[in-house]
């Protein structure tokens, strides 16, 4: 029980690392987001070029350690003469490889949509960005909203490996205080609990949207 | 003196007479004029020869419906009049557009035709009014309360004014035909086509879709109309055009077409569907 008054002391080290927790995810998920729709149209687009470039972008990073992918932002880029901070580090390592995540799901959603609705929305003199945009991305966005879900909190999850360029988050303060007061089990559990702060409200806010989104299909 | 004066009255009526021709024949040769024209277009998917030296000239105001048996290239043609296949060969002239040329704005004249689809492709996750109001007021920049004026117009003309807020898979098949036909008039078009609009329909729906169409073609529509329902070409079809294996075995008008086929084809098909 001492230990887990020792902890509580220190709480406001554990906020102040879920703060910037909080403000990697969302900055990383907005990126990831724009990745994911570009990447995706890349990848459904009827050109040999941009499909080639859309899936090699996906394979690479999907098929890389997250951690390696963040050194090269960090270490890598330093010895080729860009210097970078380690939040922008880390909001870009994991913006692009939640992006390749989120390009397969709004692809998968993309390629759901029957080629009647394109025909419809063509012949209406609908451009190709005009159809995708007006029609195609709205219904593939509620196929896509369950497993776009999952990768939102896998990313937030996955910003805990950002601890390790010292990025000052959540998992760095837990790591720092469990360092400090030799306190594990209890450190590490606090923690997961303030995690589960921010994934749980993440996971009913995707609930509420595919609710929203889901007008229109009975 | 009297004499100069008839001469010169008829000569009066003559030139009278010669620049009113002048002045009414291109209004009757602009009367009658092609809006699409198919000059020996083939059309290839792969290896398959769908279109064979397709030569066809539809006028304004026209009503032309074209049958034949599953696969005969009848809904290929009709999809290459606003290209959604495109020719691989011969000339295709839409609305002063030429679609044989690489540089056309096929936009622009998609614009100006309607089409029905088998399965209606209504938007599913907007309502009967935004499905309607989309491409005028995204396309071609209508003002959205003109929009929604208009559409509320052909929606009361296609009978279902009360359905404007319901959503696609609220309605019934016919129903949502006929937003799909309202959806086509609003914008407009010049030409409408219809691809087997009734064949995806339970039976006792069909007629409340033909009777929008019929209702079209009182109007002066130029249509274009792939179909089974022989009722409906007898009825109000200007030309029958009757397909088989990628080319055009034979067009007349109705009476031409069901009394007295010239074609063995023809014949041959007419008696298993009649």
């Amino acid at each position: 029980m001492t230990n887990w008054l020792d902890v509580w002391q220190r709480s406001d080290q554990f906020f102040s690392g879920l703060a910037i927790t909080l403000e990697i995810s969302l900055l990383a998920l907005v990126m990831a987001l724009a990745i994911g729709v570009v990447v995706a149209i890349l990848q459904v687009a009827d050109n040999p070029v941009t499909q080639f470039i859309g899936k090699w972008y996906v394979e690479f990073l999907q098929n890389t350690p997250l951690v390696i992918q963040v050194f090269f932002f960090y270490q890598g880029l330093p010895s080729l003469g860009v210097s970078l901070s380690e939040f922008t580090c880390g909001t870009l390592g994991l913006g692009i490889y939640t992006g390749a995540y989120i390009a397969e799901v709004f692809r998968a959603g993309i390629q759901s949509i029957t080629k009647g609705q394109w025909e419809a929305a063509r012949s209406q003199g609908f451009s190709y960005l005009q159809t995708m945009r007006h029609i195609i991305l709205p219904q593939a966005l509620h196929v896509a909203l369950p497993p776009l879900g999952n990768q939102i909190v896998n990313l937030v999850k996955n910003s805990a490996i950002l601890s390790t360029i010292a990025v000052a988050d959540l998992m760095y303060k837990a790591n720092l205080v469990s360092a400090e007061t030799f306190i594990v089990f209890e450190v590490y559990i606090f923690a997961a609990l303030l995690y589960l702060t921010l994934t749980i409200p993440l996971s009913a806010l995707v609930e509420y949207l595919e609710h929203l989104v889901a007008r229109g299909y009975h | 003196m009297k004499l100069i004066s008839i001469n010169q009255s008829i000569q009066c009526r003559l030139w009278l007479f010669f620049v009113g021709f002048c002045l009414t024949a291109p209004m009757m040769e602009r009367e009658v004029r092609a809006v699409i024209k198919f000059c020996n277009v083939n059309k290839y998917f792969g290896q398959h020869h769908v279109l064979r030296d397709i030569n066809l000239e539809i006028k304004e105001g026209e009503v032309v419906v074209v049958i034949g048996p599953s696969g005969s290239g009848k809904s290929t043609m009709l999809r290459c009049i606003n290209q959604l296949e495109k020719i691989s060969s011969g000339g295709l002239v839409v609305d002063g557009f030429h679609l044989d040329e690489p540089k056309v704005n096929i936009n622009l004249l998609r614009q100006e035709i309607g089409m029905v689809f088998q399965h209606f492709n209504l938007y599913p996750h907007k309502t009967v009014l935004e499905n309607i109001t989309l491409a005028p007021v995204k396309v071609k920049k209508m003002d959205p309360a003109e929009g929604e004026k208009i559409a509320r117009f052909y929606l009361q003309k296609v009978g279902i004014a009360e359905k404007a807020d319901a959503y696609p898979s609220q309605l019934s098949g016919g129903q949502q035909q006929r937003v799909a036909i309202a959806r086509g008039l609003t914008m407009k078009p010049k030409i409408m086509l219809f691809d087997e609009p009734t064949s995806a329909l339970d039976p006792e729906m069909v007629n409340e879709v033909l009777d929008v169409m019929k209702s079209l073609v009182k109007e002066g529509m130029t249509m274009v109309v792939v179909t089974h329902e022989m009722g409906f070409a007898r009825e109000v079809a200007d030309r029958v055009i009757f397909m088989d294996e990628g080319r055009i075995i034979e067009e007349g008008t109705p009476e031409h077409f069901f009394k007295e086929p010239k074609e063995e084809r023809t014949r041959l098909f007419l008696s298993k569907i009649l």
